[in-house]
């Protein structure tokens, strides 16, 4: 059994406190199931991606607003996935399971975030303590920008990858963002040097290889592959490949996530009766430019210590003959929290429908998808289709 | 090893767990703890109530030599909460120890312009209250 995505909708990633989470999800609620071109009382679950750091929204979400406000008299129930930026595949997940389970013909997911009305204190805050352990980890100063800071410059240790292509993996991301109109980037591409100038956070990352935290929403409406023949746009989920590694960064032996990159694809990858070579886009949810380079590596690629040579050479960006991450990760988007995997799902879809404008990959068949969340504790490899099993 | 004296901490302080006490107890007198599994033989950090690799709930305490390698660091120079403001710029460092865990900490009583991979350091007691002292670590003197 499985699953395809047949309507999908997203607000513009942006800093805009006017712009308030119960309108960005209404509206992206009511686009999804308009594209899908179904009934709204058709929906039978509503699956939420926690909203982090809002915890008013979180209850709204949790506790069944969602398909009260919308009216949606057919539906049957209502979760909520807390995974940090792994939520939306958890959502997924349930999604396939209540559909595989003939509990659900269509399942809607929606997310909202909304970070520029809360204070930067807080926020900090909130990322210094959320991932981190209160008492190996939090009383040394351990931000998210550290914890990636220290991977990333072991893995530079390693590879001997330079300054130049480890920013170059920013370049080409801020590149796809420039291209995007739902990119808080949109148009606004940087140079190697702007990279390499911008201030230092953590070494050996510089504050635009770092994450601007941003406001967005997103909507996918789900149903079985079956019923999905009859609409015209489904993309198709064609195989789920998943690994843990450890909740904490300096437990972690597999550091740059190669082996999980390797077994979680290898087994998604399998269940399509697909091969890596066989994949048009990868797209790598890392929120970190080294995971753009650990993945490649990971899936087979390229070899061990090569990712961001490839970067560097212009190959996975606009143009290049291995386009990776096309909706710029959030380094080239902006970071809405547990949306930025909401964005990968929507970006994937576009490119396998034809519909991703000046970013659209030709030829755009088949695209594997890697989602991670907390720090990098897991990595979520699926792969989706233009056309089922 | 030395102690170094620090009053009026603002920073948080490690929120302790029952079966982390006798680590902290120990770093008050200028030892460092790690777990030990008399079934399987491991050697364990953090400190957990039960052995993560045969689930015995027989451990016991050795002391490490305090001597470590620096596996990786990064200097944080901002994107910290206010109360360590103060301490920027932050060397957050993993430390290896020679007992085989891996350790998160701060290189501390160095220009952190001076820190590499690889580096041999050793451990450095900070007091940040009369019932909690924090290990750090610092190069080994020549």
């Amino acid at each position: 059994m499985s699953i395809a995505i047949i309507g999908i909708a997203e607000v513009p990633t942006l800093r805009d406190p006017e712009r308030t989470r119960w309108d960005i999800l209404l509206d992206v609620c009511m686009a999804a199931v308009r594209d899908a071109g179904i009934d709204k009382d058709d929906v039978h679950a509503v699956i939420s991606p926690n909203p982090m750091a809002q915890p008013d929204m979180a209850n709204d979400m949790a506790l069944g607003k969602v398909p009260e406000v919308l009216g949606m008299k057919g539906c049957r129930d209502i979760a909520i996935a807390n995974a940090g930026g792994t939520s939306n595949t958890n959502c997924l997940r349930l999604a396939k399971s209540l559909i595989d389970g003939g509990q659900a013909d269509f399942v809607l997911i929606p997310h909202t975030t909304v970070q520029s009305d809360i204070p930067p204190a807080d926020l900090i805050n909130f990322f210094a303590t959320a991932p981190l352990d209160k008492q190996w980890e939090y009383p040394y100063g351990v931000t998210f920008n550290g914890s990636m800071g220290l991977i990333t410059n072991r893995y530079m240790h390693e590879t001997g990858a330079t300054a130049e292509q480890m920013a170059a993996v920013t370049v080409s991301l801020r590149a796809w963002g420039a291209l995007d109109p739902n990119s808080i980037f949109y148009s606004k591409p940087v140079t190697l040097e702007q990279v390499l100038d911008s201030r230092v956070v953590s070494t050996p990352l510089h504050a635009k290889e770092c994450n601007l935290l941003a406001d967005g929403g997103g909507a996918m409406l789900v149903t079985s592959a079956e019923i999905a023949k009859e609409f015209d746009k489904a993309v198709y989920e064609l195989g789920h490949g998943t690994r843990f590694m450890s909740a904490t960064p300096f437990m972690r032996k597999d550091l740059f996530h190669r082996k999980a990159y390797r077994e979680g694809s290898a087994d998604a990858l399998k269940q399509a009766g697909l091969s890596i070579h066989d994949m048009d886009v990868r797209q790598i949810y890392g929120a970190y430019p080294y995971t753009q380079c650990s993945a490649l590596e990971g899936y087979g690629v390229c070899e061990e210590g090569q990712g961001a040579a490839l970067w560097a050479d212009g190959r996975c960006g606009p143009g290049g003959d291995l386009p990776c991450t096309t909706m710029g990760d959030a380094t080239g988007r902006g970071h809405t929290g547990s949306g930025v995997s909401m964005a990968f799902y929507l970006e994937t879809v576009r490119q396998l429908r034809g519909e991703a404008g000046e970013r659209q990959v030709e030829n755009c068949e088949h695209a594997l998808l890697t989602t991670s969340g907390g720090s990098v504790m897991n990595a979520c490899t699926t792969i989706f289709g233009r056309s089922p099993k | 090893m030395s102690t170094q004296e620090n009053t009026d901490y603002i920073k948080p302080l490690p929120v302790i767990q029952p079966h982390s006490q006798a680590f902290w107890d120990a770093t008050q007198n200028g030892k460092f703890l790690i777990q030990h599994c008399i079934d399987c033989d491991s050697n364990i950090f953090y400190p957990r109530r039960d052995c993560p690799e045969c689930w015995s709930n027989k451990l016991d305490w050795i002391e490490a030599s305090g001597k470590g390698e620096v596996y990786s660091f990064s200097i944080t120079y901002e994107g910290v909460e206010e109360k360590f403001v103060a301490d920027l710029p932050i060397v957050l460092a993993w430390v290896d120890l020679p007992e085989g865990p891996r350790v998160n900490t701060n290189i501390i009583n160095c220009d952190p312009e001076d820190v590499f991979i690889g580096m041999q350091v050793e451990v450095v007691y900070v007091k940040a209250t009369d019932e909690i002292t924090i290990p750090y670590f610092q190069p080994v003197k020549r």
